[in-house]
This record gives structure tokens, sequence and C-alpha cells, in this order.
């Protein structure tokens, strides 16, 4: 067992962190909250001549050829500057799944273009009432006409749709007794007729929308996988994206344990820095803890899928645990930080904010465990 | 970055599972179960181990080790417990310590028969007013001639009797601070004047209260230097406390498998259930992981600072919080013991559920264990 970065790695998170430390400053990250794009497409722009947007693709499509292991050491870093935009969305929610399951002409037209910063993509998988992250809950429908297929329906919280320029639609195709068949998945340009989007106001500081369907078509060439059959497709993507915001999620606990082991050794009360009173310092442990069993359950689970191992399980441990320390973390780190953490201009607010998005992103914590207990032979009838 | 054991690594392990598979019997699991300590099955287990070199694969070869890696430790101490094999090996924990830090004579004369198996030493720190606080411990040691003159009392001191050696934190020198009066003697404990009584706690676990008096120990058995005790004893304690949980795992294993058979309807009516045991497998994993992450840290050149308390500080309360939510999962048949007719797993459970207490007390408070970790992050101290 080794828990050491390779030599690349540790050149690729040095990098990253002075590119956001220099071009990505707390106030970026407030002004563009308020900001309805949400993202700045000059450092989008630059981030992809970086490489960042092509990472972990083969280099006949303009990628850099690294590995899910790599791209979480960058992801941590976003995480820790609390980057916004659309990049998790992009990659893991357009990319991966394309890149995985796309046909040879897919993956020679939109990998490119993420590559090269031309494309954003994300996907559209929750919908209004059932809000969950199961078969049975996809409803929009996806009718067969011509020669493609004719959408209807409506989209809820699908991150950056507003500025997407592809929208992957998990879509019903067929009615069936069983919920799981019947689903697949459509690449739809978000430029069709018939599409309204609709930006959310959230707590957290991202950008998510509803999407409306109406009569938006479809040719049959954008159907990611087979007909039918997209719900195995659905659940890898939710499993690496969910995996993406654990990374995330990681590089932004350690920033707050960092910025709170700081402030209660220099907030000084009752002639003492606070840090010496013992009930601040169990908060300070909790946090470590956390943050720590967070960082090793969700590297392994990049590992494994890193080197060609089963990751499941561990993946869903990882978006169990970390989702709900990082909520825990930064409870106890605003509480560490007492007035001044609860005020909006302060960078704690942020973090806070964050932590509550990303135990909400593909599946809260009991969700992931029930995909745990179904690995653990605990089968619901 | 590799989440995997090195081939070396994975054959130790598996050589050791296949062994404890073979050679844990009835007698071994039914002496660990029983919670007196290391009886003659254990101690035949033990001398077994240690003849193949497997109680302490990372000493080099000289003293009874196999040169492995400090990780290939950590995986014995974790087949064991799991196997339910006798657990602590304090002698073990201790000898790391000598290995380290001790003089030579000593070394030459403890090393190899603890790494055989052969002999074994208790932990003898805690008095009854010397407990958080190890360093105003009272038993003192008086210089006379070639040897010292030890007086007073040792609590819970739970290997002690079957144990044939005695780790003790002595004051020398009752003038100086309290930090650095201290002394460490490696005492036999068939020493004249000693006297051993067991202590039982609420599981039915034995620990001992030491007495003594008058007990003469010869000047070379002194570990540390005059007065310099203190550090020997943090570096001893230090070891035991950042092991996997083993045996922890083999109580989730073993009610996982009662769930899935004979347990059924308490999942399949109590959708809870199935929840929390996602939670726990969960837990219990991360904890493995920083437990294991602590050794892969020593052995790759790594310093380890807060990694280390922070796993006792961890672990301690899982167990409680395991067997508490075990016990809500039985129900009613939670409190039934060990003999009762109904109960199930033959009572381990709610044996364990009593015993958990324990857990975060033993080997540093945990409380002193988050202080330390707290100091270790950088937090001031005043």
């Amino acid at each position: 067992m080794d828990i050491r970065l390779s030599e690349e790695q540790e050149m690729l998170k040095n990098a990253a962190r002075d590119f956001l430390t220099e071009k990505c400053p707390k106030t970026l990250v407030r002004e563009l909250e308020k900001d309805d794009q949400g993202y700045s497409p000059q450092m989008w722009q630059e981030i992809a001549d970086l490489g960042w947007l092509g990472l972990i693709f083969p280099e006949k499509y303009g990628g850099g050829d690294m590995s899910f292991l790599d791209l979480a050491v960058l992801l941590e870093e976003m995480g820790r500057a609390c980057f916004p935009g659309p990049f998790l969305p992009t990659v893991t929610l357009g990319g991966l799944p394309i890149l995985d399951f796309g046909t040879e002409d897919q993956q020679q037209k939109y990998l490119p273009e993420i590559a090269s910063g031309k494309a954003i993509f994300t996907t559209a998988i929750l919908e209004p009432g059932d809000s969950k992250y199961k078969a049975a809950s996809i409803k929009v429908k996806a009718a067969a006409d011509n020669d493609g297929y004719v959408l209807n329906g409506t989209k809820l919280f699908v991150p950056d749709a507003h500025v997407a320029d592809y929208i992957l639609c998990v879509a019903r195709t067929k009615d069936s007794a069983k919920a799981e068949d019947g689903i697949t998945i459509f690449i739809v340009d978000a430029g069709s007729p018939g599409i309204t989007t609709t930006l959310l106001k959230t707590i957290g500081g991202d950008k998510q929308c509803e999407v409306a369907f109406d009569n938006v078509k479809v040719p049959e060439g954008n159907i990611l996988g087979k007909l039918n059959e997209g719900w195995s497709i659905v659940q890898n993507i939710i499993e690496r994206a969910a995996l993406a915001k654990c990374c995330e999620m990681v590089g932004g606990m350690q920033a707050v344990l960092e910025m709170t082991v700081e402030y209660a050794n220099q907030r000084v009360q009752f002639d003492r820095p606070i840090a010496s009173f013992q009930l601040i310092q169990e908060h300070c442990v909790n946090i470590v803890i956390d943050a720590d069993s967070s960082r090793m359950i969700t590297y392994e689970a990049a590992w494994r899928l890193s080197n060609g191992l089963p990751y499941s399980m561990e993946a869903a441990m990882a978006k169990a645990w970390a989702g709900d320390a990082y909520v825990r973390v930064t409870t106890l780190a605003s509480q560490v930080h007492g007035g001044v953490g609860i005020m909006e201009d302060h960078d704690m607010t942020l973090y806070f904010r964050r932590a509550k998005a990303g135990e909400l992103f593909l599946g809260d914590a009991r969700f992931h465990r029930e995909a745990v207990a179904r690995g653990l032979q605990f089968e619901t009838v | 970055m590799d989440f995997e054991f090195t081939p070396e690594e994975k054959d130790f392990q598996k050589e050791v599972r296949e062994f404890m598979d073979r050679e844990v019997n009835e007698g071994v699991i039914a002496e660990t179960e029983s919670l007196q300590g290391a009886g003659p099955y254990s101690k035949e287990l033990i001398r077994k181990l240690g003849s193949r070199r497997m109680l302490t694969p990372s000493w080099p070869e000289e003293y009874g080790g196999r040169g492995l890696t400090v990780m290939a430790d950590s995986i014995f101490m974790y087949e064991l417990t799991y196997h339910r094999g006798p657990f602590p090996l304090d002698g073990v924990e201790i000898a790391r310590c000598l290995l380290h830090m001790g003089p030579e004579h000593l070394k030459k004369r403890f090393l190899l028969p603890v790494a055989r198996g052969e002999i074994d030493v208790a932990l003898g720190y805690t008095e009854p007013d010397a407990g958080s606080d190890l360093a105003s411990v009272k038993l003192r040691a008086v210089e006379d001639g070639d040897e010292y003159i030890l007086n007073g009392q040792k609590i819970y001191n739970t290997e002690a009797h079957h144990c044939e050696y005695h780790w003790i934190l002595v004051r020398t020198d009752p003038d100086a601070p309290k930090h650095k009066g201290l002394s460490i003697f490696i005492v036999d404990l068939n020493s004249p004047g000693i006297t051993i009584r067991p202590l039982y706690t609420s599981s039915g676990l034995r620990t001992n209260e030491v007495f003594y008096e008058d007990v003469r120990v010869p000047k070379e058995n002194m570990v540390s230097e005059k007065n310099g005790g203190w550090s020997f004893a943090q570096n001893a304690l230090r070891g035991g406390a950042g092991a996997p949980d083993g045996a922890l795992r083999q109580r989730f294993d073993s009610w996982h498998e009662y769930l899935l058979g004979p347990g059924r309807d308490i999942w399949q009516k109590n959708p809870w259930v199935t929840d929390e045991m996602a939670n726990y497998y969960i837990a219990l994993h991360v904890h493995d992981l920083l437990a294991f992450r602590q050794s892969a840290m020593v052995d790759n050149g790594m310093p380890v600072t807060y990694e280390g308390p922070m796993i006792p500080a961890i672990g301690g309360p899982l167990r409680k919080a395991f067997f508490h939510a075990v016990m809500r999962m039985m129900g009613p048949y939670g409190q039934l013991a060990e003999g009762s007719k109904w109960v199930p797993l033959e009572g381990a459970m709610s044996r364990d559920f009593l015993d958990s207490c324990r857990q975060t007390v033993i080997h540093g408070a945990n409380e002193v264990q988050k202080i330390l970790v707290a100091r270790a992050l950088g937090l001031s101290r005043k």
C-alpha cells in the first residue's frame, strides 16, 4: 500500500493549485455565483489549453490519455478552490459516458469538442415529483418518429443545462413491467427547437436547471448505447460522476480543515487562542477524521477504477461516506469560526453551501448505502 | 498510489490465513471468548506462530522476524484477531519498543524469546492514581547495590496473570519533575514479593491488580536510562493502538452471516437494518484503510504524526457504536446472556456490547487520543 502521488500527479496537483490560486480567487467564485452563466468562458478556454478538459480522453481525440486517478487529483484541487462552472458535468456526465459507450462516430464528433473547450455537456436524469435516481422515476417519453425520436417531458436539477451545448437526456422509450427495461439515453443538441431551459436558484452556488422538452426531435444516431438498454449506462454515469464529486469534496474538506486550524490558532478569546480549548480541539479532530477517511475511500475507489478493478462497491461507499462527511465537516468548522463563519462574505459559507449540494448530487448517503446493502446481499423484495 | 498489498505481503497474508484456518482450534477460540487471557491452547498457538516467524514479521531475522514490512505486522494482527486468536499480544508491542530503543543486553535476552512466542510480557503502567495522567505513577524503585527495590501497586494490568514478565513504569526520582523521574524495568513476574489479584469487568473480562512488596530487581533489568523512562513508555503504547481491528470485522461478518441466514426476518421486516449494516460496513472499511495507512506511511518513510492517534480515536467509539447498533437490531434478544435459552450467536454480541465500554478507556482514553491528534494538527496548547 502506498498513499503517495506519482511524480506526474504531484506536478499536476501543484500546477492546478498555482493556476487556481491565481486565477480563481474567492472573489471570482462569489461573482460567478451571482452571474447567470456561472462560469468564465475565458477561463474555460484556459483550462482547455492546459489540457484539463481532455485529461482522461485518448490522444487521438485531443486528450491527455491520463487516468481517472489523475483526474481525481485535479478534481480535488478544483473542490479546494470552489472552481465554478460545468467542468465535472462536461467531463464525467458527458465525456466519460461517450468515451465508454459511444460509437466511433460519436466519440470522433464529441470528444475533441470537449477537449478543446468547444462543447459543454451535461446529463438530465431527475424529474419533478418523484425525483429519485431510480428507473421507475423516469417518465420523460421518447417516441419513435420517422428517422428518429421525439422527446416530451420535463427534467429537473440538470447541472449547467443553460450553458450546455449538449444534454444527455435519459428517457423512456418503452413501457415495461420492469422499470429498468425501456430506458434510452439520447445525446440532445441543446439548441434544438422545443427545449426550454429555466435556471433554478440554488443555495449551493451551482447552476441547476429545469429543462422542458416539447416535441424535441433527436436523430436515431444520437442514441448512446442501445435502444431500451440505457439504464445500466445511467447507473455507470451516476457511479463515476458521483465519485468525481467525492474528489471535489475531499479537496473542500482539506481546505476547510486547514482554514479552521489556522482560525482557531489565531482567534484569541479569554486571553488565549480558542485552539487551546478542548471542545474546539474535538471539533478539529472530528474534522480531520472525516476529511481523511473520505480521502482514503475516495482514492481507493478512483485507484480501483483506474486499474481495471471492480469499483462499484467502493464508489458507492465513497459517495455515501464523503457526502455526509463534508456536511459534518462544514457544520463543525462553521461552529469553530463562530460569528464570522456565518457571514455571507466569509469563505466558510462557500464550503458549507457546497457541502450540501455535494451531499445531494447524484444520490445522497442513503441512496448509495442501498447500493452497498445490495452488495452485501441484502436484496430488497 | 496503490491500495493493494505488495506481492510479498499478499503471500504472507495467504500463509497466515491458511495457518490460522488450520491451527486456531475450538480450544483457542473458547479461551479468546472467555476473556480470561491466554490459556494453554492460546499459548500453544503463539509458540507455533513464533516458530514460523509469524508473530513479528517485520523484525530482523536475527531477532526472530522475516525482515518484512511493518504492514506485514498489521496484516498478521488483523488475521490473528479475525480468526479469534489471543489478543492483545502486549509482549510483541513492548518488545518492538525494545527493538527500537532498548539496550543491547536486554535485546539479546528478550527479543528472540518473545518473537518465538516462548515468553510474554505484560504492560505495567496504570495505577489507581495514574490513569490518563500516566506520569503520576508512584510505584517506587529505590537503588540498593546491584538491585532496585520496588514497592507499590499497579492496576488494570490485564495480561499480568499469564505473562512471564512485567514491563513496568516506576518512579526512580520523586524529587524530579514528574516526567523526568521515571524509569522502565522488565521484571520477572515470579519474583518474590509480587502478588497478582484478579479484577473483573462487566463483560466478565479478567484484569489484575499487581502488588509489589519489597521486590528486588537487578539493575540490568532497567530498560531505560535511570529517569529516562517516559519516552519508552510512550513508544511502547503507540504500537498496539494503531492496529486494524480484525476482531470487529469478524463480529460484523458473523452478524452479517446471521442476518442472511437464521436472522432473515430482522432485516426483511425492518429496512432500516440494511441501512445500518451498510453504514457499518463503510465505517469499518474506512477505519481499516486509515489503520493500514499508518503502516504504509511508516514503510514508505513518511513521518506519522496525527495519523497514529487518530486510529484509536476512531476505533474505540466505532466498536461501541457497532455493538449498540447490533443490540438494537436484535431487539429484546440482545439482552440475553451467554448460556441463556434463545440467545443468538452464543451471547457473543451482548458480551461484546458490555465489553465495548472498555475499548475507549484502554491504551489511552479516547479523550487523550483526541488531544494527541489535536496537538499533532498544530492546535495551540495554551
